[in-house]
């Protein structure tokens, strides 16, 4: 990358701002979890909760991968090789479910 | 030899080979996670199963430290770009400065991490028969005449061969014979043997004469005498022996063998051999005078007998005999064998509950006919307490629901049914449950409860558990189940990545004064490059925080 230097020190600022967001993310996501005036499911800690806190979670990493790690503004290849890797990240899960799911394995789990 | 594009892009990609490297890695790495994700999620939706689930321990791992983990990961990737974009402006004293600070954050983060799995090594969790799970620490074994009760010194308690205390978690036999399996045996376990055995002042010495035929053919002769002491030498010199006269009489067989087939063709020269197969067998006169004698076992006896004592996973125990897992049979009587809990620091009926709502039955019912309330007069108090304060939750939930028009909310599966050790503490310091946040010390938060501490108050009670009541004990380790399982599995690979990434980031930082000087965009690339892999750790880091220390 031929970056010129205030294009650089104008992406510190960046930096630092979503460092910032990473931290109030994480705060958030604590609070989820353990505070009872940020109930989501109305019922303690359940699913509801699990999944914002997981929205959360996957804001965050958005945020490391499209700035930090210089996904907003990548090649076309290295999108291919690392979006790539997900499909097959699908695939196995699904495989697992195929075998979570399998009649096979009743004879050992139901006895 | 000049490596091409390390600094100028190659034309048909745009890209160097560093950037596009790391990236098929990275690629590679979120297959890897991935699968372990997926096994997580699993495991945690199979913990449901009518059958062989059991709990899923929610929120069992402290926050703090996982939070201040947290914090520490993100610093540090945010240091990491501030120490690239200090390269790329060439300021070498800044890329210094920031990229200390994130090798610094990688040794604190696995400095938090190793007490974290160190408490968890140490503390000693049981599941009763009955379902009910106890958790908490073993006493160590102490001296015969040591007062079980009394404050115990450092000399009361009995050393094991590595000069370690024992936990009070073992197998006790009155030994009056042990048979070693001469090939088998396990050096450590007889070491331990005569340990235990000298402390009561017992000797362990050859039952009878060894005699054995030491070359083909030969008479036999006296190798050992009745009453040689035990020791691993003897064991192995005998081991020796069994070991020659086996193979020497496996050729003196296979060659008899082969004679019997040559007769056997020989005779009925038409047939094939399955059909000869149980005619053949080997004539003894073949291997008379040929044989060694064999020596595969060897028995001792303990005189006066002892208490001998032996891991729970290491013995197969019987009324009268056991034996050990390296084969090695007890002589003697099974003596009680308890599982003493030092201090118990909590109490989980969730198992228990799970399977009486699935039997049918009433929870709180079965909860109350367990074994270790029926025993325990002082863990009956503190469940006694627990639910009069789940009672004011309830009774608070419904006040403060109802006012807000919001739908009633329930005490949870585990407030309800699992007493943490911030409850026993809330409760020996006379505090209400909703405090008891508030009775834990800092030091606390990140090693758990502190026992020398808190004994004054006797807030974590002790518990001798006989075990016919014991289903299953284990540490926290994978071995206690699924959950802690993957919890192991997950963070010790990322805290590898984390070594990892700590180990090339500090070479950049130590090591990379000579390539700034001779070419700064090269190592502006490479740091670059190790900053992505760090990203990298800190996203997974990401996820697992609210996964395993949340959710």
């Amino acid at each position: 990358m031929a970056d010129s230097p205030e294009e650089i020190r104008k992406k510190t600022k960046t930096y630092l701002a979503v460092g910032s967001v990473l931290f109030i993310g994480t705060v958030l996501t604590v609070m989820v979890a353990t505070q009872e005036w940020l109930d989501f499911g109305g019922h303690g800690f359940d699913a509801y909760d699990c999944i914002v806190g997981l929205c959360i979670a996957s804001v965050k990493a958005s945020l490391v991968a499209a700035i930090f790690m210089h996904l907003n503004h990548e090649k076309k290849a290295i999108y291919w090789i690392f979006f790539g890797s997900f499909v097959f990240v699908f695939f196995l899960a699904w495989l697992l479910k195929l075998a979570h799911d399998s009649p096979i394995f009743d004879q050992f789990f139901y006895r | 030899m000049e490596i091409p594009f390390v600094v100028t892009p190659r034309k048909d990609t745009g890209l160097t080979n560093s950037k596009i490297a790391i990236w098929l890695f990275l690629a590679s790495e979120v297959m890897l996670f991935g699968g372990f994700f997926s096994a997580y999620v699993y495991l945690r939706v199979g913990s449901a199963d009518p059958v062989g689930g059991y709990p899923w321990p929610e929120r069992a791992l402290p926050i703090l430290p996982g939070l201040i983990n947290t914090f520490i990961l993100i610093a540090s990737s945010v240091t990491v770009v501030f120490a690239w974009a200090a390269l790329k402006l060439r300021q070498w004293g800044k890329f210094q400065a920031f990229m200390g600070f994130t090798v610094l954050c990688a040794v604190i983060f696995l400095g938090l991490k190793g007490i974290e799995y160190n408490v968890k090594f140490h503390h000693q969790a049981l599941r009763t028969v009955d379902g009910a799970v106890i958790e908490g620490h073993l006493g160590y074994e102490k001296k015969e005449g040591v007062d079980a009760h009394a404050e115990a010194k450092e000399e009361d308690y009995v050393l094991n061969h590595h000069g370690k205390k024992i936990e009070e978690n073992r197998i006790n036999v009155q030994a009056t014979g042990l048979t070693f399996s001469t090939v088998r045996f396990h050096k450590d376990w007889v070491e331990e043997i005569l340990t235990e055995a000298g402390h009561h002042h017992s000797k362990i010495t050859l039952a009878s004469d060894l005699k054995l035929a030491l070359k083909p053919g030969a008479a036999e002769e006296t190798v050992l005498p009745a009453g040689t002491e035990l020791s691993t030498e003897v064991l192995a010199k005998v081991a020796d022996l069994h070991l020659k006269a086996r193979a020497n009489n496996a050729d003196v067989r296979t060659e008899a063998l082969r004679k019997a087939w040559d007769i056997a063709h020989e005779t009925y020269p038409s047939k094939r051999d399955w059909q000869i197969a149980e005619k053949v067998s080997i004539d003894p006169k073949e291997l008379e005078g040929k044989l060694m004698t064999e020596a595969p076992n060897l028995a001792f006896k303990v005189d006066p007998p002892a208490k001998l004592t032996f891991g729970p996973r290491d013995v197969k125990a019987g009324p009268t005999q056991s034996r050990l897992r390296d084969d090695t049979a007890i002589d003697g009587t099974l003596l009680e064998s308890p599982m003493v809990f030092h201090a118990v620091d909590a109490l989980d009926f969730r198992f228990l509950a799970m399977k009486a709502i699935q039997k049918g039955l009433d929870p709180m019912a079965e909860v109350e006919k367990s074994w270790v309330l029926a025993n325990s007069p002082e863990l009956r108090e503190i469940w006694e307490w627990h639910k009069g304060e789940i009672a004011k939750l309830e009774e608070r939930l419904k006040q403060d629901y109802e006012m807000k028009g919001k739908p009633k909310r329930e005490p949870t599966f585990t407030e309800r049914y699992r007493v943490e050790w911030k409850d026993f503490a809330a409760k020996a310091e006379g505090k209400p449950r909703t405090e008891r946040e508030g009775v834990i010390k800092l030091k606390e938060q990140f090693m758990g409860p502190n026992y020398d501490d808190r004994a004054a108050a006797h807030t974590f009670p002790e518990l001798s558990v006989p075990r016919d009541q014991v289903a299953f004990d284990s540490k926290f380790t994978p071995a206690w189940n699924p959950f802690y399982a993957i919890y192991f599995t997950i963070t010790g690979l990322h805290g590898l990545h984390v070594i990892g990434g700590a180990l090339v980031l500090g070479y950049y930082l130590f090591r990379g004064k000579k390539m700034y000087l001779s070419n700064p965009e090269w190592l502006a690339n490479r740091v670059e490059v190790g900053g992505l892999f760090w990203h990298f750790v800190d996203l997974v880091w990401i996820f697992l925080f609210p996964l395993l220390y949340l959710m």
